[in-house]
């Protein structure tokens, strides 16, 4: 059982990685405010029901997707997306080798040409399905044990959403490489 | 692209993620990874795209979030003690 007094010390830490994530679910840094708000009022009531010397970020990360569904996901009310389809596997490797030819390592090169908008946006355009397990995989470092439990989903349907998910980013960033003009091919 | 390519690419994720994976799986696809340039190149270029999400894909809070979620907890501790 944790000390409601130590609440602060003990959570503070983690409100910029919360803000971050309720960004890209939110899409909006007003309503990204008011979910951490909300979710660290939720938490300090309810602290006193975390047991100390278990996982306090996992349990905030819990409690901000609760809180970041709750109140967005009945008003978005969008059809659920469509089939993504079935993306190749290593997607933008692939995509990047047969535009840069036999050059070693010019993938990886490629990569650099993207700005952190390019990612962010390319995240907060996956179906929410998907978004979830790969922000909290890829940009928070959260293992697939602990994603089971944030999003409450079993530890198997982690691993093909995250599989899938990643696909669809890549085919997303390619899409923006192809815009931008990043695939040293005329477009 | 052989059998072993396959396997390891089917894999690819729970090995770069250090996940689920048994040891003789994991010491079969870096086996495989040592004498396959297309694998070694596609598994590195994933590492690197995943470190690449991680760099770009995060935003700094405000500043001031700190001292509202601050006030926020005080403001709440006094109601109840009120």
């Amino acid at each position: 059982m944790a000390d409601q007094a130590n609440f602060e010390g003990d959570a503070m830490q983690y409100a910029g990685q919360l803000y971050s994530a309720a960004l890209r679910m939110t899409r909006n840094p007003a309503d990204a405010e008011d979910v951490v708000q909300e979710t660290y009022l939720k938490a300090y009531r309810a602290y006193a029901t975390f047991k100390e010397g278990t996982n306090l970020k996992a349990w905030l990360y819990r409690i901000l997707t609760n809180t970041y569904i709750n109140r967005y996901r009945k008003k978005q009310r969008r059809p659920s997306e469509v089939e993504l389809g079935e993306l190749q596997d290593l997607y933008l490797y692939r995509r990047l080798g047969e535009v840069s030819g036999a050059s070693q390592s010019a993938e990886e090169e490629a990569l650099d040409q993207f700005v952190d908008a390019d990612v962010k946006q390319a995240l907060e355009s996956l179906p929410e399905h998907f978004r979830m397990p790969v922000l909290l995989a890829d940009v928070d470092g959260f293992s697939y044990k602990e994603i089971a439990e944030i999003i409450d989903v079993p530890i198997g349907t982690v691993m093909s959403r995250l599989h899938r998910g990643r696909k669809a980013l890549q085919k997303k960033l390619w899409n923006v490489a192809e815009e931008r003009g990043l695939t040293g091919r005329p477009s | 692209m052989s059998t072993a390519c396959d396997h390891a690419i089917a894999y690819v994720y729970q090995y770069l993620d250090d996940e689920e994976l048994t040891m003789s799986r994991r010491a079969r696809i870096k086996w495989h990874l040592r004498n396959c340039g297309d694998c070694d190149g596609a598994f590195s270029f994933e590492d690197r795209l995943k470190a690449m999400i991680k760099e770009k894909g995060r935003d700094d809070p405000p500043p001031e979030l700190f001292d509202r979620l601050r006030t926020l907890i005080h403001e709440e501790r006094q109601g109840f003690s009120r």
